[in-house]
């Protein structure tokens, strides 16, 4: 509990100077190519035309959902996954990559993964705005579904900065637990929902297994509100796992914080 | 005979250790199992002293002494393992060169964002920022990355912005020992300046015994963690020579 009041105290300290913070850490991020900002819309733009194209043009599956072109599927799921894909790596590394913070200077600690995943999150609502876009072009116009965006941005940002600062606090102690969260990235992304239906799986265990990996009910949630149009209270199953999970990481958050909070600084 | 009020700095039975292990992997297991063997450094051993406002103190000590140890707990860098520090008032800390900095962006960029990091407004540091730049000196690079910088530079740099903010506590580690002479004639004028006009204490150290004995009344002279001789500048020096 004195963990939980300690983060928001620190927080309250920085109070806008957070929003400062993201934004200077975008700009790092895109400032030194040349192409600069073109790239936060590349990367995105090449990832879907390649599994666009393995599966629908290469092992001709990917068949029309509920109406929908299989691309418009896809992107709908897609979405969410860039900013999940970039607060698994950058959140496991967003202490060490700001260690000039920490080492030099007194700052609160537990306010890094908080920028840092504001920094993506602004990304992510470019590319929302750029998926929405592209639904109107293909003449699906916004519904009442879209209400529900909010929602699930709002759990896949608690969720992933919770992460981060657990992540990102033990990385700064040990790479290896760095390169333990490289390697597996490809296995979480392969055991979620994000390239097919979790609903469709025969084995029941398997089916409820994948709901505890959060990115499923975050890349569901996107597609229930731009393909199935279905209102999150109509799965409690799948909402259930998700605070399940949620919980387990706000327990190893709280607990790397107070373990490690004051090693962090020695270590680094 | 100065009050409690006065008080700026008060460590309590302070004592640092680290833990060292064989790697980083060892340290890794030592977070979650008991039994992972390490040795212990006493950075800091036990150390009791309180600093006044307007006092000038100069930390002597051989490398590894524990000096830096206890600029960074007073900077709040680092936590101590057992006892208590009390600050009060506004720290200016040049603990190393670049402390702060971003290498990604420029030097005005840094301004801003190191000020802004202290708690200034954004009119605040628009104020202070051509005093910044015309004290650092660098020229047109102040509108390049810093990674391009030379550590002379960014030193000019850092230690411009920390005598700019009119600090509470001012702590200069071995900075005025970098840059070529005419910069270094126009730190020290500038401490002077800042020790002269203002109500400011100023934390000190170096290796320089005479930059030591030209800014500070008091000397602690330091080794392996534990303070040796706390008193009077010239006494603390003499003491600190007859040992090496």
């Amino acid at each position: 509990m004195e963990s939980i009041r300690m983060i928001i105290d620190e927080h309250k300290l920085l109070g806008n100077q957070i929003f400062k913070l993201a934004k200077s850490d975008l700009i790092k991020t895109y400032r030194a190519s040349a192409l600069g900002w073109a790239w936060a819309l590349v990367k995105p733009a090449v990832r879907i035309f390649v599994f666009w194209f393995a599966f629908s043009v290469g092992m001709r599956a990917g068949k029309p959902v509920e109406g929908y072109p299989y691309i418009l599927w896809l992107m709908a799921g897609f979405l969410p996954w860039f900013y999940m894909q970039d607060m698994l790596n950058g959140g496991a590394g967003c202490i060490r990559k700001n260690k000039h913070l920490v080492t030099k200077m007194k700052f609160p600690v537990s306010v890094i993964p908080t920028f840092v995943s504001f920094s993506h999150l602004y990304i992510h609502w470019v590319l929302l705005a750029i998926n929405i876009l592209i639904f109107v072009l293909a003449g699906h116009l916004p519904d009442i579904y879209y209400l529900q965006i909010p929602f699930y941005m709002l759990l896949m940002f608690l969720f992933f900065t919770i992460w981060a600062l657990f992540a990102g606090l033990l990385s700064a102690i040990s790479k290896d637990f760095q390169n333990l969260v490289k390697s597996i990235t490809t296995a979480i992304f392969w055991m979620s929902g994000v390239m097919y239906n979790v609903d469709k799986i025969h084995n029941r265990a398997a089916r409820i297994l994948l709901k505890f990996n959060p990115i499923t009910v975050i890349s569901s949630g996107y597609r229930k509100v731009f393909i199935y149009k279905e209102w999150f209270w109509e799965d409690p199953v799948e909402l259930g796992c998700f605070f399940v999970t949620f919980t387990v990481f706000v327990l190893l958050a709280l607990w790397a914080y107070r373990r490690l909070r004051k090693e962090v600084p020695d270590v680094l | 005979m100065a009050t409690e009020k006065d008080v700026v700095i008060r460590f309590d039975h302070v004592t640092k250790q680290y833990k060292l292990y064989k790697n980083d992997k060892a340290r890794f297991r030592g977070l979650f199992f008991k039994n992972i063997p390490y040795k212990v450094n006493k950075a800091s051993n036990d150390l009791c002293f309180t600093i006044r406002k307007g006092d000038a103190v100069s930390f002597i000590g051989r490398n590894g002494a524990g000096k830096s140890t206890i600029l960074k707990m007073i900077t709040g860098v680092t936590y101590p393992t057992s006892g208590t520090v009390e600050v009060n008032g506004k720290i200016s800390a040049l603990l190393e060169l670049s402390a702060g900095f971003d290498s990604n962006f420029t030097g005005r960029e840094n301004i801003h964002l190191k000020c802004e990091l202290m708690g200034f407004t954004k009119e605040e540091i628009e104020q202070m920022e051509p005093g910044i730049i015309e004290f650092a000196d660098i020229g047109d690079y102040i509108d390049q990355p810093l990674r391009s910088y030379s550590s002379g530079m960014k030193a000019r740099l850092g230690f411009a912005i920390c005598v700019s903010v009119k600090p509470d506590i001012l702590i200069i580690d071995e900075a005025l020992s970098v840059g070529d002479r005419r910069f270094r004639k126009k730190c020290t004028q500038r401490v002077r300046e800042i020790m002269a006009s203002e109500d400011v204490t100023l934390l000190f150290v170096t290796h320089s015994l005479d930059a030591a004995m030209d800014f500070c009344k008091r000397g602690i002279v330091l080794e392996k963690g534990t303070i040796l001789f706390d008193g009077d500048i010239d006494e603390a020096i003499a003491f600190y020579d007859a040992r090496n």
